[in-house]
């Protein structure tokens, strides 16, 4: 049967239904993103400026403006499944540009916290919770950086939580108020075991 | 009874040139109007506008009230009441029922009024003792989901209108001459064209530019879409007859100053700028015998000082003494007194022809004219506020403007199309569309520029009839190809081998090294990012109000809409007027227009300014305020107050009072609601009947 290797499930995945049906369209979802970001993204006139701009765009298959056409047809459940979803270095080069005043990055920062909501999200952003949790930084420092600072005249730790450690306890006090170190430690186990 | 008598003696001292007063409107003292409602026989008629009005409300309910409603003697509706036969119900009406007054409930007074007020006037009624009720616009199209609400709103407004028709009075309007001359500002094509038109018509007219030459952008141009005729060659045979035109009085490098007056009878005062050259006429009236400019040109080849030509975009250097092309009209050369170093080299070498006047000053003319065109065009947007574009700091980088010059046989190149960094000519051009259009950041224009497509499409074709092998790239959001012959003519580039990218620019980098172009981009359809290396980009730019609009609009009181285009009267039904009466717009002045229609619009403001001018007099309408005399404490402070300069002070028996130029007063109501005695009636919105509104409103009818 296999010919080419791969080959027909490649074709099988090309042959697939590809129309947007009705039911995929969800309004509400239109209406809660634009709450959430506080931006006009059924304004978009599909001029493709954002992705332009975009760092991410040409290192990718990440399309700002795809998920902004998602948003004006209230296309959810593709948007919030896109693992592409979680690729926006949030610069906001296209929120600089564009021509419509539309903010793509606020967008895309709206529809991760819905997607979240569903417990959509990769586990490197959750590891970062945790980083944050235990250290009040997403990057701490190391020990490279640190011999780095020293040698250009710094002192080894930053005058963060990394000095003040003292601090600490304040920033894990919000993180639990919003339950996300919760929620982070329960997805990451789930898919780590 | 006092006020009356004085009221005649006001108009018999009218400004004897404002008017021919038919007859002074009565007016009844304010103690006698209660008396007057009692005696109103007032007639209520209700239309349905189709669905329009008696969709959203019971029409019935309206009617039955309507009957309750004091001085109310007669009340009906009809489907359609504008249609002939229900202008015949009203008509009837009026005789069958002795009606004093007409309420017609119905659409705007924008819309009908002039019906209904000649519907009211062949009943046998003076047509200003009619008064409409707004039910459709401010009514059922807006509550159209709420019946009860509307049958209810449209109750008030009946009874508010039966108000006021009860109290309205006989009024005259007032008939003012019309000078037989007309002034067009500008002389872009829309300009030229307007003042053909006029002059052809017989009518004298004054032709104000404000730059050296008539011609305007047009004259900038190389080439025209779609036809791709040459602009010059089609734009050159009219300025030649403009310039000779016997009815046509040309003044360049001229500006408005001043405007007063109104319709018929506006008095234009004329900045004749220092032009430090005589014409030859000028210098036969003043005895120079065989002198004046005639454009040899000796002046500008000794002239040791260089400016940038602004015609040329900048790209061309001129002198301080200079024409700006060689088809100018007038061929008349011209001093650019900030950098003239008054050298007098110009003086000696022109010699006896004594055209040059180094010590010249600004001169100021005035005329009078019935009607104005305003024609003062385009200037293009600052494209380099846009910095990701470039403009200004990237030398290949230019604006479709600069690629017109360049590409023309006339411009600085000699039509060699080169880019600026080194002279060569180019082999791969993108051309960003919508640049600065379309854009609602606030640093940019909303609005579409209209022809930037269209000649975006001639540039490309340009390129590739002129240099074979050049590929133009052009980014677009759309093509707007709306035009007779406009579709066809974007086939054709297509089919020539232009590649067309959907999507906008997002930013343009250049190597420092060779000077190209990268340009970033979405393939919207394509869904890809892209990264193009070029040797030129072409920046269709937008376009926004010529420099001076605003202060040259506001001299003949016309208003601008939000992105500063001159208001129209009415966007589809009266483009070409303006709500000052006697005051058109012909041309890009209005909103972006390409050459067919700006010669289109010219032709329209032409023919409607020379409508009153035809006639020979205006009707005005008679809103205009009254003062009383008997009140006015001669204080002045009105005076200052009107926007329109109709109040003065007189002296009269002994004594100050106010007077209105009638003919000036747009009833705006500013003096009448401002006086401190009363004593400013305003007439059709006079005190009482307005009071009797309100209180018809706030009083339910319960006087
Ligand atoms: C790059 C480019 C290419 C184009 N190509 C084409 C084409 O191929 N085909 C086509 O149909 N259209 C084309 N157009 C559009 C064309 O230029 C306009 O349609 C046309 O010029 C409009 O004419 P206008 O007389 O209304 O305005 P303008 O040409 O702007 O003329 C206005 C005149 O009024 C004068 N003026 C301004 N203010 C005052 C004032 N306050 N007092 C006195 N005078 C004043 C100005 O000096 C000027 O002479 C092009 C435009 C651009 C930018
Ligand atoms: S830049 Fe703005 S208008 Fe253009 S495609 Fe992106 S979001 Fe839409
Ligand atoms: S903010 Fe995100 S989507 Fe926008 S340009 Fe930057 S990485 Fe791309």
């Amino acid at each position: 049967m296999a010919r080419i290797k791969g080959y027909p499930e490649a074709l099988e995945a090309k042959l697939r239904d590809r129309y947007v049906y009705g039911e995929d369209t969800n309004g509400k979802f239109t209406e809660t993103v634009e709450k959430i970001s506080m931006s006009i993204p059924h304004m978009c006139y599909q001029c493709g400026t954002c992705t332009a701009s975009c760092p991410s765009a040409p290192r990718s298959s990440y399309r700002i403006r795809k998920f902004v056409r998602r948003v004006a047809l209230g296309l959810e459940t593709e948007a919030l499944t896109d693992p592409d979803l979680w690729l926006c270095t949030t610069c906001y080069s296209c929120t600089d540009r564009c021509p419509r005043d539309i903010a793509p990055t606020d967008v895309i920062m709206a529809m991760r916290n819905l997607a979240f909501k569903r417990d959509i999200i990769p586990v490197n952003f959750l590891k970062t919770v945790q980083a944050i949790y235990t250290t009040g930084h997403g990057v701490p420092n190391n020990d490279v950086n640190r011999a780095a600072r020293v040698k250009l005249g710094m002192d080894a730790d930053p005058p963060t939580t990394h000095t003040y450690k003292e601090f600490i306890p304040g920033i894990q006090k919000i993180l639990d108020y919003y339950k996300l170190k919760a929620n982070a430690d329960r997805i990451v186990k789930e898919r780590e075991g | 009874m006092a006020e009356r008598k004085t009221k005649k003696e006001t108009a018999s001292t009218k400004d004897t040139t404002a008017a021919v007063t038919k007859q002074a409107p009565a007016k009844a003292a304010i103690g006698e109007q209660p008396q007057k409602a009692k005696e109103a026989r007032v007639g209520v008629f209700i239309c349905h506008c189709g669905t329009n009005i008696a969709g959203s409300m019971d029409i019935n309910a309206v009617q039955d009230y309507a009957k309750t409603i004091p001085n109310v003697a007669y009340v009906d509706n009809y489907k359609y009441m504008c249609s002939m036969p229900g202008q015949a119900v009203i008509d009837k009406a009026i005789h069958e029922n002795k009606l004093t007054g007409v309420v017609v409930a119905a659409c705007s007074p924008r819309l009908h009024e002039p019906t209904f007020r000649t519907a009211t006037k062949e009943g046998g009624l003076n047509p200003f003792k009619f008064e409409m009720a707004n039910i459709r616009e401010q009514n059922s199209w807006v509550h159209m989901h709420d019946q009860e609400g509307a049958t209810d709103k449209a109750k008030d407004a009946v009874r508010i209108a039966v108000a006021k028709a009860s109290l309205l009075e006989d009024l005259f309007p007032k008939s003012v001459p019309v000078e037989k001359a007309a002034m067009v500002v500008g002389a872009g094509i829309a300009g030229m064209q307007a003042a053909l038109d006029l002059a052809n018509a017989g009518i004298k007219t004054y032709l104000i530019e404000k730059t050296p030459t008539i011609g305007g952008r047009m004259s900038q141009l190389d080439k025209t879409f779609p036809t791709l005729d040459c602009s010059q060659c089609i734009l050159t045979p009219k300025m030649v007859d403009v310039g000779r035109n016997e009815n046509i009085e040309l003044m360049t490098y001229s500006e408005v100053e001043s405007v007063e007056g109104y319709i018929g009878n506006f008095d234009v005062t004329i900045r004749k700028k220092a032009r430090g050259v005589l014409s030859v006429g000028e210098a036969e009236a003043m005895g120079i015998v065989g002198g004046g400019c005639n454009g040899c040109g000796d002046c500008e080849a000794v002239c040791p000082v260089v400016q940038p030509n602004t015609f040329e975009e900048g790209m061309k250097p001129r002198k301080a003494i200079y024409i700006q092309h060689p088809q100018v009209v007038p061929l008349l050369y011209t001093i650019d007194f900030e950098s003239c170093i008054k050298c007098e080299l110009c003086v000696k070498i022109c010699g006896e022809k004594k055209a040059i006047e180094l010590n010249k000053e600004d001169e100021f003319v005035k005329v009078k004219v019935g009607t104005a065109i305003l024609a003062t065009g385009y200037d293009i947007f600052p494209v380099e506020n846009k910095t990701e574009w470039g403009y200004k700091r990237y030398e290949n980088v230019i604006t479709s403007l600069e690629f017109e010059r360049l590409i023309c046989a006339s411009g600085p190149t000699g039509g060699h199309m080169v880019r600026p960094s080194d002279g060569v000519a180019p082999k791969r051009v993108a051309f960003l569309l919508c640049a600065g259009s379309r854009d609602n950041t606030g640093n940019g224009k909303p609005y579409c520029s209209r022809f930037c497509c269209m000649y975006s499409l001639k540039h490309a074709h340009q390129l590739i009839e002129k240099m074979p092998g050049v590929q133009p790239y052009i980014f677009y959001m759309d093509i707007r190809s709306f035009g007779k012959m406009y579709e066809e003519f974007y086939y054709r580039i297509q089919d020539e081998g232009a590649k067309f990218i959907r999507g906008r620019v997002s930013n343009i980098l250049e190597d420092p090294g060779s000077k190209n172009l990268m340009v970033f981009a979405d393939d919207t359809l394509l869904d890809r990012p892209m990264k193009l290396e070029v040797d030129l980009v072409v920046l269709a730019a937008a376009i926004q109000p010529a420099a001076d609009t605003n202060r040259t609009r506001k001299l003949f009181g016309v208003s601008c809409s939000m992105d500063g285009w001159l208001l129209e009267a009415h966007p589809k039904l009266n483009p070409c007027g303006t709500t000052t009466a006697g005051v058109f717009l012909a041309g890009a002045c209005q909103a972006p227009k390409d050459i067919p229609d700006t010669v289109a619009s010219a032709e329209g403001a032409a023919s409607a300014a020379s409508i009153p001018i035809h006639v020979g007099h205006v009707e005005l309408e008679p809103y205009f305020a009254v003062c009383i005399e008997e009140k006015c404490a001669g204080c002045g402070m009105c005076v200052n107050l009107c926007p329109y300069t109709a109040l003065a002070l007189i002296e009269k028996d002994g004594r100050k009072v106010m007077q209105v130029t009638e003919a000036k007063c747009k009833g705006c109501g500013t003096c009448g609601g401002f006086c401190p005695g009363g004593a400013i009636w305003m007439n059709h919105f006079a005190t009482p009947q307005i009071i009797a509104q309100i209180d018809a409103f706030l009083l339910g009818g319960e006087q």
